[in-house]
């Protein structure tokens, strides 16, 4: 018993099947988290390690070189980097895609471990950090405030910051450019000079007297008392009053030494938002999370907390990049409907009946359904690109419910019952409706197996587009005969008009034209493919004007922008700067909705501010613009004008302005990296190629990765004199560190809070080198010595960071496209300038790399996808047609629908992306359609005996409509991606019009290359069979129709 | 008019088809498998494990002169390969609608 005939004669068991199936759907669609992209673990692992007091130099020595040695040997490791910083060493493993990232970091263990012996020993253990881009902040507030500002990190991690931590799948929350309080007490050396006293023993004062002392317990009677010491500041002002001592009989006390401060802390990162004071409140979460579900309950909390809070704190979103993903999301699931609206309306304007129609259309949720519990089962998301996937699906799940029906309404035509009609005519054709589905499914299907980071989006799109192909074949052939069999009606022929009448007569009327197209075409066979050669060479010549980029960003109306001035500069001259700058922008850009200023950078180098690539020279700016439905200027040009207003500043050496927030697409760059030992060579050849670089058409924000050498004071100190005075290195070192960077052994506690309390001396005595070169040191003989006298001050200049890649030295030159500039442009550039460069030095390295190589990498990997699409459709189809010939004709659409693709690139002035690269794989699948249908009917008419030109001709003419209905579908269904606007768009548009442009070219050529090469190929191929056939047929040699049928019988 | 039975071991299948359309007779009505075994020499082809092979069997109506020719060329048949058997049987047609 045949699906069909089951599905036929149990309608009611069939309908239960597919409800059910709309239910678990429907289920899971609701069920179905919102992503932006599927879940990806990207493998990074970060090792860090810190040991305070090296120089970057050293760190490089002692700590990243050993580093790197042992993580050499890691299983599946790609690549290795390494950035060595003044007191921190980092090094990045980056893996293969399909490694095992828990492996991975098990391994970077066990290799920390083996290094730790050979590491210092004073160095703290190293950290090894999965990094990923889901550890990107998913919501970034400003928050503002004006009385509450000074204790506002206080109120914020009571309030609000502890709610937030317990949010399921936050991975972090922090606060960025809080006011910290902390108590100085500036001493006066002068002072202490007369008291004969030292900074170290007032600091040991004040930890001697900050104390609680547990004395023990006393027993008196029959209790059992616990007695305490409580010596514990109960407030700041009780530490000027401490007594140090007596001095002729009057009591000294700390302030007659010292001026106490209890105060906010010197600038060290300041943020402003809109020119207020403020705070920057960062959300990110844990990898694994879903970035939509985290922002809205977190949102949800800020909102309750606001009731709590002071009425003067506000807060103001800068970035949320769920919001972005949520509206594009919705973005896409708008176009899906309107795909599907324009697929069922092609199907009602070529069937003419709406019974028909509803069929029909009935596959297309069906099918889409599926996918949403393939995607619910795989605890997959709902994404851009399952979303997109189901874009491009739409057009074609409908092909095979349109075979199925249009034979089954041939038979109704004819006067079959529907019940019998829906039985042989599904049985007719269901398999020539596997096969072609089989041929789609070859292209697809290899999508699922491809590595690297691409992978991430093909598979998904890949099993997507397999799993609702095959389910909308099954649906055709088991619910689509069923429907058949209870809606169709016969129809009487009418001869007053209907719409059903109209519509056949003009597709009528079009069938003949098409004939007659055919008909001289085949008389012009050399013409023809003369010229369609041509018109696809010259389609290839144009691949040498088309641009080419990687991935196409995104307008997530949010822009960032970052500049640095002279290294050592103060940030009182940045916060100047900065400001100024911000009034600039708020004055000439109108679209700006938020701006967020911050500089300077926060003593302790977290790993943030690393990232960040904060200083005391660096601003970096937040800034959100309005909505894309409210301005007319898309953010890239927003960012344009606000890098020609940086232009004017002479004071910034570097800057850069990019769009969107990190993630796919976040940056594209150029980068030329010079690999070499020395660092004068390869910082003045950095530079040098950075001048010439600046020159190339369309290269925006030339940035060198490594600073300028920063000048740095260094104290030489002499062993002899050291030896004299009985002190060490040591000793002098930190005594000079504690009168600058201050002492800081004791805290005042305050409601729980501990506060720094630091002892150094007051400004004026520590900032010029004359009075470090006073510093009065106590020797070990208890007698005084200027630092002068043990050594002396210089002024070198030392690299600031010291990057390596794959154990050498390393910096790069990293380019970024301007407006309208294609990554691909700026690459041949970059690479030229390479090669033309005059006397590099030898030793010295040059690489063009950067999101160009990934882009490369992913070219190749596409390649080799186009390949085994285009072997597997062969293979497919040389089976379905018994012959080695036929797929070869039926191919000969391909090429021209990669024509169609860059046609349509071009007049559209869309770049070559990834994406638009995969919409020509796609095709390799969708267009080959159209040559079965055509070649499968004039193959069937050849064998029934009609003569070889008749045979193509009507077969043309009656798979005309078929070829196109299937066309137009898919095509209308991706024509809502192609035009959409709104956010996100910029994804998925280059696909819509690759597929778009490739169709509807490859359709028209199709329609006519393919019947003149079969005519031209097959005419010796029929004759020799004949031949053939005699030739085996040894017993009828003798027969000769003329002489011996009988003159009434032969013809 | 006469009714021509031809019955045929499966494997000449192709030959019978190629002569009857040397001989432009159109219509025919087959049998694809039939069980049968000759009446003299003929080795049973009855689809079963000790006899697995099959027999085919055509009837066609032709006109009286084309019979002659159908005997001819399925005896030549018959002649050059004697162990695939094929015979053809004539009848007489008295009614047709």
């Amino acid at each position: 018993m045949s699906i069909y005939n089951t599905a036929v004669n149990k309608p009611i068991s069939t309908m239960m099947v597919f409800l059910a199936i709309i239910v678990l759907g429907v289920f899971s669609y609701i069920q179905l988290p919102v992503d932006q992209f599927p879940k990806m673990d990207p493998p990074y692992i970060t090792v860090m390690a810190s040991y305070p007091g090296a120089n970057a130099q050293e760190i490089e020595e002692n700590v990243t070189k050993i580093l790197e040695n042992q993580m050499n040997s890691v299983d599946k490791l790609k690549e290795m980097t390494s950035t060595s910083y003044d007191n921190v060493g980092v090094v990045t493993l980056e893996f293969q895609w399909e490694a095992n990232i828990d492996e991975a970091s098990n391994d970077v263990r066990d290799a920390v471990d083996k290094s730790m012996s050979a590491l210092p020993d004073d160095i703290d253990r190293p950290t090894i950090m999965r990094f990923s881009t889901s550890m990107m902040p998913i919501l970034v507030y400003a928050v503002t405030a004006e009385e509450s500002y000074p204790g506002i990190d206080r109120i914020l991690d009571e309030k609000l910051i502890s709610n937030l931590n317990r949010i399921d799948g936050v991975g972090s929350v922090n606060l960025g450019g809080t006011p910290q309080r902390v108590i100085y007490v500036d001493l006066d050396p002068n002072k202490l000079d007369a008291y004969n006293l030292t900074l170290e023993q007032i600091s040991n004062k004040i930890l001697a007297e900050n104390r609680d002392i547990s004395t023990g317990s006393v027993k008196m009677g029959q209790s059992d008392y616990a007695m305490r010491v409580e010596g514990e500041f109960s407030e700041s002002a009780e530490i000027k009053n401490i007594v140090l001592g007596t001095v002729n009989g009057k009591t000294l006390f700390l302030q007659d030494v010292a001026s106490v401060r209890d105060t906010i802390k010197d600038i060290t990162m300041e943020q402003t938002i809109d020119r207020h004071k403020g705070l920057v409140l960062i959300v990110t979460k844990q990898t694994d999370a879903n970035a939509i579900e985290v922002a809205t309950e977190a949102k949800k909390i800020i909102e309750k907390a606001k009731s709590q809070l002071p009425p003067d704190i506000k807060f103001q979103i800068i970035s949320d990049n769920s919001d972005f993903i949520v509206k594009s999301v919705n973005n896409l699931q708008e176009t899906l409907l309107y795909a599907l609206v324009f697929v069922v309306m092609i199907v009602f304007l070529f069937l003419g009946r709406w019974r028909a129609t509803f069929i029909i259309a009935l596959t297309i949720p069906i099918s889409l359904i599926v996918a949403f519990i393939y995607l619910f089962i795989t605890d997959e998301t709902l994404n851009i690109i399952s979303l997109s996937s189901l874009s491009i699906a739409i057009g074609m799940v409908v092909d095979d419910a349109i075979v199925v029906l249009e034979n089954i309404t041939k038979h109704v035509d004819r006067g079959s019952r529907p019940r019998e009609a829906a039985k042989y005519g599904t049985n007719e054709v269901w398999l020539s409706v596997i096969v072609t589905t089989l041929v789609t499914v070859a292209v697809f299907f290899p999508l699922t197996m491809v590595t690297g980071l691409t992978g991430v989006i093909f598979k998904q799109l890949g099993w997507i587009v397999c799993i609702t192909i095959c389910t909308s074949t099954a649906t055709a052939i088991s619910l689509t005969p069923m429907l058949s069999s209870q809606f169709l009606r016969i129809q009487e022929k009418t001869e007053k008009f209907t719409f059903y009448n109209f519509v056949t007569g003009m597709l009528d009327r079009l069938d003949a034209w098409f004939e007659r197209v055919i008909r001289w075409s085949l008389r012009h066979k050399t013409f023809i493919i003369l010229s369609m050669t041509a018109v696809f060479v010259c389609s290839m010549l144009l691949t040498r004007v088309i641009k080419i980029d990687f991935m196409p960003q995104n307008d997530e109306s949010y822009m960032t922008v970052y500049a640095k001035m002279q290294t050592g500069q103060r940030v009182e001259i940045t916060k100047k700067i900065a400001l100024e700058l911000d009034s600039v922008f708020r004055a000439e850009i109108p679209e700006i909705r938020i701006l967020n200023v911050s500089y300077g950078s926060e003593e302790e180098a977290g790993f943030a501010s690393m990232m960040n690539t904060t200083g005391n020279n660096v601003m970096n700016m937040r800034i959100r613009v309005h909505e894309i439905a409210d301005r007319d200027r898309s953010i890239f040009e927003i960012a344009a004008q606000a890098r020609q207003i940086l232009a004017r500043y002479p004071d910034f050496l570097e800057s850069r302005v990019s769009t969107g927030s990190g993630g796919f697409g976040g940056s594209n760059s150029v980068d030329i990296e010079i690999t070499g030992h020395d660092f004068n060579t390869t910082s003045a050849l950095a530079q040098r190629i950075a001048t010439q670089a600046r020159q190339i058409p369309g290269a925006r924000d030339v940035t060198i990765s490594r600073d300028n050498d920063k000048a740095e004071l260094q104290i030489t100190l002499n062993r002899d004199k050291l030896a004299l005075h009985g002190l060490t290195t040591a000793e002098v070192g930190s005594v000079v560190r504690n009168r600058i960077y201050g002492s800081r052994n004791s805290k005042f506690k305050e409601s729980g809070e501990e506060y720094d309390i630091i002892v150094r001396l007051q400004e004026k005595y520590r900032t010029s080198l004359t009075e470090v070169e006073n510093f009065l040191i106590t020797d070990a003989f208890g007698k005084k010595v200027r630092l002068k006298e043990l050594g002396e001050i210089k002024e070198y200049f030392s690299p600031p960071n010291i990057e390596r890649k794959s154990k050498q030295r390393m910096l790069s030159v990293s380019i970024t496209p301007g407006l309208g500039v294609s990554l691909g442009e700026i690459a041949t550039a970059s690479q030229q300038l390479i090669d033309n460069l005059e006397d590099v030095p030898q030793d010295v390295a040059l690489y063009v790399g950067g999101t160009w190589e990934d882009q490369q990498e992913s070219n190749q990997s596409l390649m080799m996808l186009l390949a085994l699409s285009l072997m597997l459709v062969y293979i497919v189809m040389a089976a379905e047609f018994e012959s080695f010939k036929m797929p070869f004709i039926i191919m000969l659409s391909i090429p021209f629908a990669f024509s169609g693709v860059i046609i349509a690139l071009l007049l559209t002035g869309t770049t070559l992306s990834m994406v638009a690269m995969l919409g020509a794989v796609m095709l390799v699948g969708i267009v080959t359609k159209n040559g079965i249908v055509l070649i499968d009917f004039i193959n069937l008419m050849r064998e029934r005996g009609i003569r070889l030109y008749d045979a193509i001709a009507q077969a043309c003419r009656s798979r005309l409509r078929p070829v196109l209905m299937t066309s137009l579908t898919t095509i209308l269904g991706m024509v809502p991606m192609a035009v959409s606007g709104g956010e996100g768009a910029e994804t998925w548009r280059p696909m819509g019009i690759a597929v778009i442009g490739g169709m509807v070219f490859s359709t028209v050529i199709t329609l006519v290359i393919v019947p003149v090469v079969y005519a031209a190929m097959d005419k010796s191929g029929s004759r020799d069979k004949k031949k053939a056939a005699s030739k085996q047929y040894v017993f009828m040699r003798d027969f000769d129709p003329e002489r011996d049928l009988p003159k009434n019988i032969a013809k | 008019m006469k009714a021509v039975f031809i019955v045929y071991n499966q494997a000449l299948t192709e030959r019978v088809a190629y002569m009857l359309e040397r001989l432009q007779i159109r219509g025919f009505s087959q049998w694809p498998l039939v069980h049968g075994a000759g009446t003299n020499t003929g080795e049973p082809h009855m689809g079963s494990h000790t006899w697995p092979e099959m027999n085919t069997s055509v009837l066609t109506v032709v006109d009286d002169q084309l019979v002659p020719l159908i005997l001819k060329y399925v005896e030549k048949l018959d002649n050059t390969n004697t162990a695939n058997g094929i015979r053809a049987f004539v009848w007489q047609i008295t009614d047709m609608y």
